[in-house]
This record gives structure tokens, C-alpha cells and sequence, in this order.
């Protein structure tokens, strides 16, 4: 009963570091900026530059920053749990890849201007046939090797695919862009790109955090989950498809950002004690905290142009995953 | 210019490498030209021009006669970002390849400041005589590069029209010297900016513009934050647009609602992005646009 008592602090403790990162990253900038001036002007009404400057480019930012890095640490944890295998990151394993595939096709095409949602649709559709995929190759318990390299495998795919429609692209700027694509950005990002992305996002929330049951069931072995009364195969389907729908629609918004999946449940996972469904809600606030502070970092390390997110999370997330192999290497 | 593949005037995205060569390597050449040819007609003019990039497209579509230019870029043909699609439409394109040229058997080949190296040496290796359109930063360079260009074309007296026509529209813009200077920033796709000492930031001078990058310690071409832009507080903001239709992050930049927020504290203009990429004649238009915006804007605010 312990570990009850102490679960509800430690997600209280989290929300409350998400929103403090939150409200840094609003105060982090290029101009100097006097944000409670702005925020007077913004109540007020009064659309000063300075308040303009705070709601319509850092506001966005800091809410895309948390929802996007909530989005991945939730799915990094429910992937995670779903194949057991503690290196299921969005990133690694192709997901991320595959909804930026997806977004590219739409955007560039031109099929975005069609519909408001086409694009956030657009990288949910590329996010399930990644997730497919590979969830043909390793669904039934294979090992990491399997795991890594069917995401070798589809991330690389993905990859080329998206470097071609970007080519394919008569716009002389789009085949530059395979950058903001592959690693990630929050750069000059805008409220309607929050709030088209919001719907489908707390859609995959939903989906991820009502399966904790299941989750925790399934670390006893498939056929004691399914012996206590759980669908496995509904299991499977509410976790691919809310998974892509949180990471799809993240990633149409701020490309493929890595390893954001892969840091924050590694490194909440003992403070749940190892269940996975608890691991989920906690893994969420990880990861936006993560993505916060990537974000506030890329901004304050004078390099012109901003360095990519997807640069910034790499630091810290590859050489935890090569430890996590090596670690995984020694055990086997 | 890193990340904007027409960043910089005159650099068109179909080229790559930097190459420091100017012009007047080139008009030497065009004089190597001329002596090879003496042997032949007493007009020494090349016969087969292949433009391996969107600036010398246009320039040599309006100095050489009809039919010497036998192929164009593709970027040359896009009605919505070139401003010769019409005559470039006729003409089979290229996509700025060496190879590409010599299936002309050209007697003249025209590449941009920041072509392939290795494509003109190739080039120069077989033998077609090469000719480097630059990007000049003043609009004094505009016009040596018009007369570089249509002597190296046989066509000096073209040239010399071309430039006088240039000035004598730009001598039609006068900026009231009794107006309050106004100030300007640039934004380019992708949120670049112009700084000064460019060709850019002449033509807003002539338009009676300041340009407000100057304030911000960069160099020619540099990407600026839209939070910067926003709270320069310039009178006119000016966007260079290409239109072409296409969908791209670039352009998309230019779309952000903060602008838009902005529209009642300045002056939004928008430029296409074919008035001033390259240095020819039609950044006359540009200057002619951006000095009809900012006396407009005056205007509006003595009222």
C-alpha cells in the first residue's frame, strides 16, 4: 500500500514541474520580452506587439512543448509495456518515422489546404502503418534484436520515403526542409496548430491511459491476462491506435522528435515500482517535462540557426540507449 | 544562406557550392570567344547559349535574339515565380546539369555564382566557354553584370538599352524629402532577413525605406526569430513571397498568425519573390512597389 500512497504525490509532483517548465519556457526567448507587461496587455486586450509576441508565438510553444512531450512519454511507456521491451520508443522503433511520412505526403501534396484536420489525419494514417507493421514482426514476444531491427528497418523506409516526397515537391524550399522532418522543432509554431492537434491528441491520451489495467495485467503473462478477463486483442488495437493518434498528431506539428519515449519511463519506471500502468500518466508528465527543457536549452545555446529538438534529445537519449543495450546484452 | 535554397540574390536553388569566381573571368572569357570565332562570320556572336541558372535565364532571354538561348532551367518555366515563363515555356528545360548543356553543343554556357564546381570545370574541360552570372549587392553591380552579360551575348547595345531604361524608371521614384523617414524589415521564407550592404537593402533606400535589420548586428543574409521581427516595431514589413503555389515550411513561416496580429501596428507588404531574387531589370519593380507602400503609409499617418 505503500507504493498507493506514494503515486499520487509523485504525478502531483510532476504535473506541478510540467507547468513550472511550462511557465520558464513562456519566459525564454530571442527578444527581450517583458512578459508580465505582455500578459497585462494580453488580459486586457490590447494587442501590443508584446502581448501578440507572448500568445500567438510563446504560448504556443510552451503548450505544443508539454502536449507533444506527454504525448510521446505516454506512448514510449505504452509501447513499452505493450511488447515488453523497454527500448519500444515512438522514435526508435519507426512510429514517429511513420507520422512524419505521413504529415510530408499531405502537406506537400497539398491535400492540407483541403481540410483543417488533413494534416494531424495525415501523420496518424503514417503512425498506424509503422505501428502495424512492426507489431507484425515482434508482436508475439520477440526479442529486442527483432524489436531494434524492425525499426531500423521501418525508420530508415520512412525515412527515404519522406526525403522523396519532399523531393517530388515542385516547391524549390521542400527538399531543405527533410531537417525539420527528421529531427523536430517548436520554432515558430502557432495556436491553430495547438488547437487542430489537441482533439486527436487527448483522443490517444484517452485510449493509452484507460488500458493501465490490462498493461498491469499483461506483466503476469498473456495467458493470465487473458485468464483474469482481459481482450488481448482489444488490448493491442486500443494501444496501436491510441499511441499513433498522440503521436501522429504530434509529430504533423513538430516533426520527429527521438528518444523522448525512451528517457522519461526509463528513468520514472523504478519509482512506480515497475508497473506499467502506473508508469503511463507518470511516463506523460516525464516526457513533457524532457521536451520542455530540450526546448528551453536549444534556445538558450547561441547557435544561429536553432539547433533541431530532435538534437537536443539525441544528446541525452543515445547514450541511454546504448547503455540500456548494453545492459540488456550483459543480462541476456 | 544556410537552409534557403534561393537565399541571396541571384543564387538559385537548383546550383550548390560557393564559388568566389565574378564576372569579369567570364567577360575575359567571352573575349577567348569572340577571338575563336573570328575566323568564322564577322559577327562573333554565340549562336547555341544554354542558361544553367533562373538569373541568367532571364537576362539572357532579354539580350540575345530569338532563338540563340536553346535551353532554360525548369524554375525559368514556372509562370507564378519567373518572370519570362512565357518565352522560357518554349524552350526545352534543364535542370542545371554540365551534361545536361552539352547535349546542345553550346558555344556559350551560363551558370550561377554558386554552380557545381566540379559542373564548370567539366565544362571548361570539354571546351564550351562558361560565363558566371554573379549576384551583385549594389545596384551599380546590377548594371556591370547587364553589360558583362550582353557583351558576352554580342549584344552590347541591348545592354546599354536594358540599363537606361532601369534608370530612367527608377529616376521616376522620388521620395518626398519632407516625409518622415519610415523604417522596413524583410522577411524571407524560412524567416530569413536582409541585412545591409546587400542589394536588398539598397533597393528599400531608393524606395525611402530604413532598413531595421541593420539594428540587429547580422550579416547580409541571416534567419531571424518571428519574435524578433514582431517586436522591432518597424512601420513596414515586407514579405518575399513566392507564390508558386506549392506548399512548403518555408512559406508557411510567412503565414503565422502573429503576423497577421501585427497588420494593424505596420504596413504588410508582400513582394514577389521574382522581383527581386535575381539582380536584373525587374528590381525596378520592386522599388516602384515597396515607394507606392511606404507613401501610402505615410499618408495614412498624417492624416
Amino acid at each position: 500500500m505503500s507504493a498507493e500512497i506514494r503515486y499520487r504525490p509523485l504525478v502531483a509532483a510532476l504535473a506541478a514541474l510540467t507547468l513550472a517548465a511550462a511557465l520558464v519556457s513562456l519566459t525564454v526567448g530571442y527578444a527581450r520580452l517583458d512578459v508580465a507587461a505582455a500578459l497585462a496587455d494580453a488580459f486586457a486586450g490590447r494587442s501590443t506587439a508584446a502581448a501578440v509576441v507572448l500568445e500567438q508565438i510563446r504560448l504556443p510553444r510552451a503548450a505544443l512543448g508539454a502536449m507533444v512531450g506527454f504525448s510521446l512519454g505516454l506512448a514510449g511507456a505504452a509501447l513499452q509495456g505493450l511488447l515488453r521491451n523497454p527500448l519500444a520508443d515512438p522514435g526508435v522503433i519507426g512510429v514517429s518515422g511513420g507520422a512524419a511520412l505521413g504529415a510530408v505526403v499531405v502537406f506537400y501534396s497539398g491535400l492540407a489546404g483541403a481540410f483543417a484536420l488533413a494534416m494531424p489525419l495525415g501523420g496518424v494514417a503514417g503512425a498506424v502503418v509503422a505501428a502495424l507493421l512492426l507489431y507484425a514482426l515482434v508482436g508475439r514476444g520477440a526479442g529486442t534484436m527483432t524489436l531494434i531491427l524492425a525499426g531500423v528497418t521501418v525508420n530508415s523506409f520512412a525515412g527515404a520515403l519522406t526525403a522523396l516526397a519532399l523531393n517530388l515537391s515542385p516547391n524549390p524550399y521542400a527538399a531543405y526542409e527533410i531537417m525539420f522532418w527528421l529531427m523536430g522543432s517548436l520554432a515558430d509554431r502557432s495556436l491553430p496548430q495547438l488547437w487542430l492537434a489537441l482533439p486527436l491528441t487527448v483522443a490517444g491520451w484517452a485510449l493509452l491511459l484507460t488500458s493501465a489495467p490490462a498493461l498491469d495485467a499483461l506483466t503476469l503473462g498473456e495467458d493470465t491476462a487473458a485468464s483474469l478477463g482481459f481482450d488481448l486483442g482489444r488490448l493491442r488495437a486500443q494501444l496501436v491506435a491510441g499511441a499513433a493518434l498522440a503521436v501522429g498528431a504530434a509529430v504533423a506539428v513538430t516533426g520527429a522528435i527521438g528518444f523522448v519515449g525512451l528517457v522519461a519511463p526509463h528513468l520514472l519506471r523504478p519509482l512506480v515500482g515497475n508497473r506499467p500502468g502506473r508508469l503511463l500518466l507518470v511516463s506523460g508528465f516525464g516526457g513533457a517535462i524532457v521536451l520542455l527543457v530540450a526546448d528551453i536549452v536549444v534556445r538558450l545555446i547561441p547557435v544561429h540557426p536553432e539547433l533541431k529538438l530532435g538534437v537536443a534529445t539525441a544528446l541525452i537519449g543515445a547514450p541511454l540507449l546504448y547503455g540500456l543495450i548494453d545492459r540488456m546484452r550483459r543480462e541476456a | 544562406m544556410r537552409g534557403s535554397p534561393i537565399a541571396g540574390d541571384g543564387v538559385a536553388p537548383t546550383t550548390h557550392a560557393p564559388s568566389p569566381r565574378k564576372v569579369g573571368g567570364g567577360r575575359a572569357f567571352a573575349a577567348c570567344v569572340c577571338f575563336a570565332f573570328l575566323a568564322a562570320p564577322a559577327f562573333a556572336k554565340p549562336q547555341r547559349v544554354v542558361s544553367l541558372n533562373l538569373c541568367a535565364d532571364e537576362l539572357a532571354l532579354r539580350l540575345a535574339d530569338p532563338g540563340v538561348v536553346k535551353s532554360v532551367t525548369w524554375l525559368s518555366q514556372d509562370p507564378l515565380s519567373a518572370n519570362l515563363a512565357a518565352k522560357a515555356a518554349a524552350l526545352p528545360p534543364n535542370d542545371g546539369h554540365a551534361e545536361e548543356a552539352l547535349t546542345y553543343d553550346p558555344d556559350l554556357v551560363l551558370v550561377g555564382p554558386f554552380a557545381d564546381p566540379a559542373s564548370t570545370a567539366l565544362l571548361r574541360q570539354v571546351g564550351a566557354p562558361v560565363v558566371e552570372v554573379g549576384a551583385p549587392q549594389t545596384l551599380d553591380g546590377v548594371r556591370g553584370q547587364i553589360r558583362d552579360l550582353a557583351a558576352a551575348l554580342g549584344e552590347p547595345q541591348r545592354g546599354e538599352a536594358l540599363v537606361a531604361d532601369m534608370d530612367a524608371r527608377l529616376a521616376r521614384v522620388v521620395v518626398d524629402p519632407s516625409r518622415p523617414r519610415l523604417t522596413a524589415v524583410v522577411l524571407r521564407p524560412n524567416g530569413f532577413t536582409v541585412g545591409p550592404g546587400s542589394l536588398v537593402d539598397e533597393i528599400l533606400a531608393r524606395a525611402g525605406l530604413d532598413n531595421l535589420a541593420a539594428r540587429l548586428d547580422i550579416a547580409a543574409d541571416e534567419q531571424v526569430p518571428l519574435e524578433v521581427v514582431a517586436l522591432l516595431g518597424a512601420d513596414v514589413l515586407i514579405l518575399d513571397r513566392d507564390d508558386n503555389g506549392a506548399p512548403s515550411l518555408a512559406d508557411a513561416a510567412l503565414d503565422h498568425p502573429a503576423i497577421a496580429a501585427l497588420a494593424g501596428r505596420m504596413t504588410i507588404v508582400s513582394l514577389p519573390a521574382r522581383l527581386w531574387t535575381c539582380g536584373g531589370p525587374e528590381i525596378v519593380e520592386a522599388v516602384e512597389r515597396l515607394a507606392a507602400a511606404a507613401a501610402a503609409r505615410a499618408g495614412a499617418a498624417t492624416q
